[in-house]
């Protein structure tokens, strides 16, 4: 299949997918997930209140004759979510689903702006470390169900750094600014210049008695969706800050060459280690978590040599929270991601869920996918 | 024929004909056009339009006039990427006005972006709904609020009086232009430290993708030198 903006199946190459889909799908099934699919077009507002507006550049929206905005599907890991909210599901639930998802792909008009999904999202099993090595295990299985059986994985975690960040002795309004921008690259890195050098808040009011007066003197100033209590305290918040402020530049450093880590991910994990512990940082459960899936991984026949670990990797969309990871093979043209998942442990809850819900999820591109192995297979052949 | 949109009413409607006036061109009403056409003295080879300063904007972007003198704000909101599509040639000093972003007098707790990224995570996640930010610039505010890192938001479209929102509680946010600040200042709202999007003033603007025969070349070389104005900058960006 060519490149195109505007993908046309033809009789063949849908037959083809079709025929991986089954394969697919039926394995999720032999795995307890039940298929899934929710309507192309959703309501805009589940992806804006989820992704916020960065996600219209990736989204095709429009507006129905009554006025409602209306979106097509980007992915469908948030509807699937948002349906188990409103049914009650019962949890751990296990669904699968395939489908077209469209996304348009700023400054990059070649590339398709619809393709198909295959994938699994596993909501509510509490024992984590089991929910990583499950979705790991059928994501493996699937690509080799599909007949591809050389491709290579990328993995991080989120909340390693979040763990790390917690171990730090900082004002807690910075601890979520770091959490918040990890995903951004470059941007932690100036979040931690500033962090060490002071971050400009000195001319907020410091005591309670200022704030109020502060307050009081703004006639009648809209409060906007905001309390006086939730000013006040944010005030304080920010003025206890200011004046606990400047990170050790060591552990800065420590975060920054931290950040920096990226190889084999047994290497990595020895890196890591050591950083820590001259930094006299202790995140044992998290590498403990590490260890686990690494050894997942090898009980797969995939040595923890062939795993790439790369500590800032958060992928590029903001809802994951913790493992991620991403299955990259060989088409024609180049190096692609062929599948690619993780943990997005607040979802649930941003949706609406009364308590919080563990998620774990997986997205495959099966357009990929088959592109990847007629490759394979036609190198194999010459 | 080359063809040239100016405002159609207000001060940029006069503040455009003396611009002109004080370089020696004078525009003149055609006949029986019920004031939507005109002519320039002199320049049988343009023809004047005179249109709302949005559709001016909206005009060079789908490339159906040559030039035209409207506000950078509403040029840089119709097309977010300039380049390729449209050329300022040089801003004629009015029309001045900023695009901000403001907030409440009331949040003493917030002066910069940085604060409104803080605020806007923590509404978000006690109300499971983001903050509302009112405007009609939702390009130009999508483009500022992204460079700031700000994501945790949500745009309502404003159609007018947008400085109303945060007491009508339509919005907790404004993006909207502003000359002296008095509109913002008598509705309770300030402008953040680093919260102005742009400096705008009006411009004169050529489309590029436009039909630029060479009868339209020559007409606007000879305009722009009268003027005063760079046409070299503009012919370079000109298909061969």
């Amino acid at each position: 299949m060519t490149m195109t903006a505007f993908p046309y199946y033809e009789d063949g190459a849908l037959e083809a997918l079709n025929a991986q889909a089954t394969v697919l799908l039926n394995l999720f099934a032999g795995h307890g997930y039940g298929r899934a699919e929710p309507a192309v077009l959703q309501p805009a507002s589940i992806f804006l209140d989820r992704s916020g507006e960065e996600i219209r550049r990736r989204t095709f929206t429009l507006t129905d004759p009554s006025g409602r905005e209306l979106a097509l599907r980007p992915d469908l890991t948030i509807p699937i979510c948002r349906q188990a909210v409103m049914d009650g599901a019962s949890f751990p639930a296990r669904i699968s689903y395939n489908g077209l998802v469209f996304r348009h792909q700023p400054g990059e008009p070649h590339r398709p702006t619809q393709f198909f999904q295959a994938g699994v999202e596993l909501l509510g099993l509490e024992d984590r470390a089991r929910g990583d090595s499950e979705i790991l295990t059928i994501a493996i299985a699937a690509l080799r169900a599909a007949g591809l059986m050389d491709f290579s994985l990328r993995i991080g975690d989120l909340a390693l750094f979040n763990a790390l960040v917690d171990a730090l002795d900082l004002p807690a309004g910075w601890r979520g600014r770091l959490k918040r921008h990890f995903w951004r690259p470059g941007y932690v890195e100036s979040l931690l210049y500033w962090l060490g050098h002071g971050d400009g808040a000195t001319r907020l009011p410091k005591s309670r008695a200022e704030i109020e007066s502060l307050l009081d003197a703004q006639g009648d100033a809209p409060p906007a969706g905001r309390s006086r209590q939730d000013i006040i305290s944010r005030a304080l918040e920010r003025a206890a800050e200011a004046a606990s402020l400047k990170l050790d530049t060591r552990v800065a450093d420590a975060i920054a060459q931290m950040l920096d880590i990226s190889g084999p991910a047994d290497i990595a994990l020895a890196k890591i280690m050591a950083l820590l512990q001259t930094a006299g940082i202790n995140l044992d459960p998290q590498l403990a978590a590490l260890e686990a899936r690494l050894k997942t991984l090898a009980g797969l026949g995939i040595a923890p040599s062939q795993v790439q670990f790369t500590a800032h990797f958060g992928r590029n969309m903001e809802y994951y929270t913790g493992f991620v990871f991403e299955f990259w093979a060989r088409d024609k043209e180049g190096a692609v991601q062929i599948a690619g998942g993780g943990r997005y442990d607040n979802m649930m809850e941003m949706l609406g869920a009364k308590r919080p819900v563990s998620a774990i999820g997986c997205a495959i591109r099966t357009e990929r996918v088959l592109a990847a192995r007629l490759q394979t297979e036609k190198a194999g052949a010459v | 024929m080359l063809s040239l949109a100016i405002p159609s009413k207000g001060r940029l409607k006069d503040n455009c004909h003396a611009w002109f006036a004080a370089r020696g061109v004078t525009m003149e009403q055609t006949a029986g056009a019920r004031g939507y056409r005109a002519s320039v003295v002199g320049f049988p080879d343009i023809e004047v339009m005179l249109l709302s300063a949005g559709e001016i904007a909206a005009s060079l972007l789908a490339g159906d006039i040559h030039l035209g003198i409207t506000g950078e704000d509403l040029l840089r909101e119709e097309a977010p990427e300039l380049e390729g599509r449209m050329h300022l040639i040089q801003p004629l000093g009015f029309g001045f006005a900023d695009v901000v972003v403001a907030v409440s007098n009331y949040w003493i707790d917030v002066t910069s972006m940085a604060d409104l990224d803080d605020v806007s995570a923590a509404y978000a996640a006690t109300h499971r709904r983001r903050l509302r930010v009112a405007t009609k610039y939702a390009q130009l505010t999508r483009q500022f609020f992204a460079q700031a890192r700000i994501s945790d938001y949500r745009i309502v479209p404003s159609a007018g009086a947008t400085e109303g929102a945060p007491a009508a509680g339509t919005a907790e946010v404004i993006v909207d232009i502003t000359t002296t600040g008095a509109t913002l200042r008598d509705n309770g709202l300030k402008v953040l430290e680093d919260g102005v999007i742009l400096k705008s003033q009006a411009q004169l603007a050529a489309s590029l993708t436009a039909e630029w025969d060479a009868g339209a070349r020559a007409a606007c070389a000879a305009l722009l030198a009268q003027l005063g104005a760079d046409y070299a900058a503009l012919a370079a960006q000109l298909p061969a």
